[in-house]
């Protein structure tokens, strides 16, 4: 019975085929958002508003031949778009998004999941240098790059919260905040948002697959079902760090008279129309300028976060 | 910055894109679309053959004329360039509003008056 | 240290027409590059040959769909010096106008292209919901958006009706608020400053050797201007400024454009108010007197020169034209050396490259040092050896 319950938790609901839903629910909100802040009208025709329009182009990609050419080195390029979509959906599974974590909470999850969003970009590497492509070659070293310069401020921001909480499990950091995160480590927020953005590779910071330097970036040579799950990996990484930041500065599901799932729910999609409005405002950053303003404003900004954390806010607590 | 403010009010603004084809947006009054011919008045003189930068329209025989002849026109091939509405003496060929022309057979875009 | 060769083009999605340049880069720094053009060429020369002379305007006119009414004016202006005519006082003015509001169209078009390609999209979508108000008033004078057909040899076609004219002042002053606007964007914005300013220097010395021409010219701290320099149809009543910056970058270029489009809505404005009632065009003979003449305008992108001779007959000996981005691409080649692949867009959109009107073929051999052209029989001939059709 039990084991039963954990299945349906884990594959069903709030598991993976919510978790698709939720993915294919959040690009059609962050399309229609990024097209009203544009004055147009985003997907319209297919479905209600347009709502399944995600699911249609998904699809349309899934029905297209698969092409692998012929240099590439097979084992990786055809196996790395399963991996990109692995390892979000396995990183999703400790969100709390009903109170409980799906799978499970121990202390140093977090540390967990950031590792796994290195693995993430290692997989981006590996899957542009393997497509021995000029573009892809291009791309792929720039996402390793952009790695370099995002990766140190949002670990710093992230364990600002968890120093003032006093916990590294995040079921525990999403629980435990009477008052919410982003009112009391603002600087924090802001920081963890700009490294998001960079690490979701969405506008200003789209260096990777920049499309009009190098046609695609590290997903030049990906086509049909390969691109379909490559897409869909990037929603689900969408939903997971929208789901980051929720549990660990908006106070995660806990609100008045809803339900904590929803509140969950609600908060995220509040953090993908918050990356949708930046998205829209900025044209893209060159690599090398990107690189030197992560480390000379960002860092600088989440390192006095840390130190504004320990001595004043834990300090704060104990009087 | 001058984008933060914009942006943000255009959330809530009316897109500004029109659903063709279920809304169209009105043409203006001069607009060069489609040939009007008008046959009681042409007297088969041949000028807009002879001066349409195209070669879209061609003479073909008729009897509607003391001429003997009157002119088709091969839509495909028409710039709307309105050269033939200019030089016909007797105003017979008129370009109205009529735009959607686009078909996949390209004999449907012949255009015979008579 | 070893050098990789990156090809843009003839197909990708940052470029809009068909063209190659072969970049040589050493990690991410651009050492050189070779332009390879060609891949538009139309044979337009040829077909001026083949037409006549007012067919000519309506093929001038499909030279480039952006500045498509430059080309109309300036092949007007050199036939019409053939003839030894003069074109009434109200048909200059409407030239004026239209030509104005054709460069107001496409500096709005550059814009939100140089958007694009810095990945702004949100500008871009803005600038060209904008631009619409330009083709309607477009579409308003003359009878279709983008092809006004509005020049013909003698004059021009179509008048402006007294009921228009609040249509158009209303209009231009939505434009001049939203102008200033994007010039505020331009100003303003850290990312785009981050990625224009300093990108793709030519320096004055530099631009003056090379013959750059239009606001690349003018960026550069180069006063050359055709409406200044050499006034055609009345550009000497107009009062207005030759705008020049001195940053000789990127961001010097799309400062230059914006506001020349902020001058080109105040001479349209004192156009309209210095235009007086009478005829819009003289009748000509259909066959011109012998005799050659040019004529050069500025187009939004540069200055443009058309060379048409008459040997008496129906159909013109030969058309010429020299395009402004002909010119500027041996500038181009100069400023992209130093800097990375990431400002290759933002430097090629700098020019703002037309290929389609680049397009000429002329025969050299550098080494002996002689040009020559083909005649349309050894044209022929060479195609069906080509294709194996037999001579």
């Amino acid at each position: 019975m039990d084991l039963a319950f954990t299945l349906i938790r884990i594959f069903i609901f709030p598991g993976l085929l919510f978790l698709s839903i939720l993915a294919f629910l959040f690009e059609w909100i962050d399309r229609k958002a990024y097209a009203r802040f544009q004055n147009r009208i985003g997907p319209l025709y297919a479905g209600p508003s347009g709502i399944l329009q995600p699911i249609a182009d998904f699809i349309k990609l899934m029905g297209k031949e698969d092409i692998t050419p012929k240099y590439v080195d097979a084992l990786i390029f055809n196996n790395a778009p399963i991996f990109a979509v692995a390892i979000p959906f396995f990183a999703s599974l400790y969100l709390p998004l009903d109170g409980s974590p799906i799978l499970t909470s121990f202390e140093g999850d977090i540390v967990l999941l950031l590792t796994l969003m290195t693995l993430y970009t290692i997989v981006a590497f590996i899957a542009g240098w393997a497509s021995t492509n000029r573009f892809s070659t291009v791309g792929a070293a720039r996402a390793v790059l952009q790695f370099l310069a995002y990766e140190i401020p949002m670990f710093i921001s992230v364990a600002s919260v968890a120093v003032y909480v006093g916990s590294t499990s995040l079921t525990y950091i999403s629980m435990n905040q009477p008052v919410p995160m982003i009112l009391l480590q603002p600087i924090g927020f802001i920081v963890f948002v700009i490294s998001m953005q960079a690490e979701l590779e969405r506008i200003p910071f789209d260096i990777p697959e920049a499309e009009s330097e190098i046609v695609a970036g590290w997903l030049t040579e990906y086509c049909g079902p390969k691109l379909a799950f490559l897409r869909f990996a990037e929603d689900l990484k969408l939903v997971f760090c929208s789901g980051l930041a929720t549990a660990l500065f908006l106070a995660g599901g806990s609100g008045p008279i809803l339900p904590p799932l929803v509140w969950f729910v609600l908060k995220m999609i509040f953090v993908v129309l918050l990356s949708s409005y930046i998205r829209s405002l900025f044209a893209r950053f060159r690599i090398d300028q990107m690189v030197s303003g992560c480390w000379k404003y960002l860092i600088p900004l989440s390192i006095l976060q840390l130190i504004l954390t320990r001595f004043v806010g834990v300090g704060l607590r104990w009087l | 910055m001058a984008m933060i403010r914009e942006v943000f009010r255009h959330l809530f603004k009316h897109p500004v894109t029109v659903k063709y084809p279920f809304e169209r947006t009105p043409t203006a009054e001069r607009y060069r679309g489609k040939h009007e011919f008008y046959v009681d008045r042409c007297v088969g003189c041949g000028l807009c053959a002879r001066e349409c930068p195209a070669l879209a329209i061609e003479l073909v025989p008729s009897d509607k004329n003391v001429n003997g002849r009157i002119p088709i026109f091969y839509l495909d091939r028409c710039i709307f360039c309105a050269q033939c509405e200019r030089i016909c003496p007797r105003a017979a060929i008129h370009l109205t509003k009529f735009y959607e022309l686009a078909s996949h057979d390209r004999k449907t875009l012949l255009y015979r008056a008579v | 240290m070893s050098y990789y060769q990156v090809p843009i083009g003839p197909q990708h999605p940052a470029i809009k027409e068909a063209f190659q340049f072969n970049f040589i880069l050493d990690g991410e720094v651009i050492v050189d590059v070779k332009p390879r053009l060609g891949f538009v060429h139309r044979g337009i020369e040829k077909g001026m040959e083949l037409r006549t002379w007012t067919q000519g305007i309506f093929l001038a006119e499909r030279i480039c769909g952006i500045c498509n009414v430059p080309h109309t004016t300036c092949y007007c202006l050199a036939v019409e010096k053939i003839y030894g005519i003069e074109v009434p006082e109200r048909a200059k003015y409407l030239r004026i106008i239209i030509n104005e509001l054709n460069r107001i169209h496409s500096h709005l078009l550059w814009i939100g292209v140089l958007g694009m390609e810095l990945g702004f999209h949100t500008l871009f979508m803005y600038v060209w919901r904008d631009r619409e108000r330009v083709m309607d008033l477009v579409e308003m004078i003359s009878g279709n958006r983008v092809t006004p057909s509005m020049n013909c040899i003698g004059g021009v076609v179509y008048d402006i009706t007294p009921e228009m004219i609040p249509v158009i002042r209303r209009n231009l002053d939505y434009l001049e608020e939203r102008t200033k606007y994007y010039k505020s964007v331009l100003e303003e914005d850290p990312t785009i400053r981050a990625r224009t300013v300093d990108v793709g220097v030519l320096s004055t010395g530099k631009a003056l050797d090379l013959c750059a021409v239009g606001p690349v010219a003018r960026a550069s701290n180069v006063k050359s201007d055709v409406r200044f320099d050499d006034p055609y149809t009345l550009y000497d009543t107009i009062n207005f400024n030759l705008i020049t910056y001195d940053t000789c970058d990127v961001w010097g270029r799309a400062m230059v454009r914006v506001d020349e489009t902020l001058e080109s809505i105040n001479a349209i404005r004192q156009a309209l108010d210095k235009m007086r009632p009478g005829p819009i065009n003289v009748k000509v003979k259909r066959i011109p007197p012998v005799g050659e003449a040019n004529a050069r305008v500025e187009a939004p992108r540069g200055e443009l020169l058309h060379y048409v001779k008459s040997d008496g007959k129906e159909t013109p000996y030969r058309a010429k034209m020299r395009t402004p981005t002909l010119a500027n691409i041996p500038s181009l080649c100069e400023m992209l050396k130093g800097y990375y692949i990431a400002d290759i867009p933002a430097i090629v959109a700098s020019i703002d490259p037309c290929y389609c009107c680049t397009e000429r073929v002329m025969f050299i051999d550098p080494n002996k040092g002689e040009k020559w052209t083909w005649s349309y029989d050894e044209l022929r001939n060479y195609s069906r050896k080509y294709y194996g059709v037999g001579v």
